[in-house]
């Protein structure tokens, strides 16, 4: 077992020498994440301000439902699907299983509630006159919400970083349902642990600086963001 | 006589076992200023929320062109034709200009004919120093003269203002009564709510008190003749 002093200056030159196995696994890890980002984004800011504007029976429920789904671990969300995809699940015949789309399906499934939460949230401490103004000026429903989205866009933009930082770091869904593929579903979190169980721990920790780097730019991201915020109220 | 372009009938509005509306009638005249006084709590602000179809009373019924209708009904047409602006009008979050913009942009206008028409409201608000500042780092007074700006670009029949002078210096209210006034003779009518009954009495063609849901007439307190510049305010 090589030491942690060998392991680093590898895993350094692995990063500055553009291995190409590396920045593959980094490609399929930036990949899939934006991916299911990029699809999760409408639908769980559409839910978001459905909760956070309209009155309706189990409003309360499902706020408190997404809230709970926060909490949900990401082996929990791969077990689930991995049974719905497998050949003997209700979409076995899709045969997503162990493919890029099963990991994306994996990581939409466990930003939505993040996004639902964090989105809610922010939408809901919208100031009512803004709602009011743009409909008094001749705004429809639809930009009527867009100018609300617009006026709380770094609570909103602060729910995309949070969901991404969450997906992207995630290992449990994509290993059951990736099936880490060397080329294919190979992320990030999947050859840290594949490598380390190998006892190689160069890519692993080539990797883990890739995750570590990706924190900082997320935090720094975030706490810009809630300063802003601070700024705004 | 002109028609009222809206008259409000049987307007009722409850809150819980609370009566806070309960109006027989309500007419919204062109050119003409309507100022509604009534204590903190007496449902100015719902009125005026309900006139501009922004809150749904329990029953009402609205008169446009003769035509009675409910509410429901004529509530489109209501909020194409009623601006409410708040007490403490909101900002958005970006440029005076913008902010005025909004509800032009709203109706796909081409964008040099929006800033033309921009640059001409912000000239008459006296507001074109202030084009490229964030709104929301304006004084309250000058929030009021975008807000104003904003709606009068939008081009409505009634403006329905609520306290607008409130915790402004005296300045900024002869600014900003200076304005209404302006609107006022283009031919928009104009309703204000305040609890201030002298104050505003400088713009106001009729007063009425809002008195346990009820309005009530009621004198004007100063009454100023058609025409003449606001320079100061009643004592």
């Amino acid at each position: 077992m090589e030491s942690l002093t060998d392991a680093s200056l590898k895993a350094l030159s692995l990063l500055v020498s553009g291995d190409a196995e590396l920045w593959a696994i980094i490609s399929i890890s930036f990949g899939v994440s934006l991916q299911a980002i990029l699809y999760t984004v409408p639908a769980a800011l559409l839910t978001a301000y459905a909760l956070a504007h309209f009155e309706f029976p189990g409003r309360r429920t499902l706020v408190s439902l997404f809230h709970t789904l926060l909490a949900v671990p990401a082996v929990v969300v791969g077990l689930t699907l991995y049974l719905t995809l497998s050949r003997s699940g209700p979409l076995g015949d899709l045969k997503l299983l162990f493919t890029q789309t099963a990991m994306v399906l994996g990581q939409m499934a466990l930003s939505f509630p993040i996004l639902v939460a964090m989105g809610h949230s922010a939408l809901q401490s919208a100031d009512r006159r803004v709602w009011e103004t743009a409909h008094t000026l001749g705004a429809t429903p639809l930009r009527a919400m867009f100018t609300v989205m617009h006026e709380v866009r770094y609570g909103l933009f602060a729910a995309v970083i949070a969901a991404f930082g969450r997906i992207i770091a995630e290992v449990g869904c994509s290993m059951m349902v990736g099936g880490n593929i060397l080329n294919y579903t190979r992320n990030i979190t999947t050859a840290i642990a594949l490598e380390t169980s190998k006892g190689q721990f160069a890519q692993g920790i080539a990797l883990g600086i890739v995750l570590l780097v990706l924190a900082l730019v997320l935090n720094y991201s975030l706490s810009t963001l809630r300063h802003r915020l601070a700024m705004q109220a | 006589m002109k028609p009222p372009l809206f008259l409000f009938r049987h307007v009722t509005k409850r809150f819980g076992d609370r009566v806070l509306l309960n109006i027989d009638e309500f007419a919204v005249s062109e050119g003409v200023c309507t100022l509604i006084s009534g204590d903190n709590g007496a449902g100015k602000t719902t009125l005026l929320k309900i006139v501009a179809g922004l809150i749904k009373p329990d029953s009402a019924k609205v008169r446009i062109n003769d035509i009675d209708m409910s509410w429901a009904k004529a509530r489109a047409r209501i909020q194409r034709n009623v601006v409410y602006l708040h007490q403490d009008p909101y900002m958005l979050d970006t440029s005076v200009e913008r902010n005025v913009a909004y509800g032009l942009r709203l109706h796909k206008e081409p964008r040099a004919r929006i800033y033309e028409k921009v640059a001409d409201a912000l000239r008459w608000a006296r507001l074109d120093h202030l084009a490229h500042r964030n709104a929301r780092s304006l004084s309250g007074g000058e929030k009021q003269r975008v807000a104003l700006t904003r709606a009068r670009i939008v081009n409505p029949s009634v403006l329905a203002l609520d306290e607008p002078t409130t915790n402004m210096d005296q300045q900024s209210r002869i600014s900003t009564y200076q304005l209404i006034d302006e609107l006022r003779n283009e031919g928009m009518a104009i309703l204000v709510a305040s609890h201030d009954q002298t104050g505003l009495t400088p713009i106001a063609d009729h007063h009425t008190q809002l008195i346990s849901g009820k309005l009530i007439e009621a004198e004007l307190a100063f009454k100023r003749s058609r025409g003449t510049k606001i320079t100061r305010l009643p004592r």
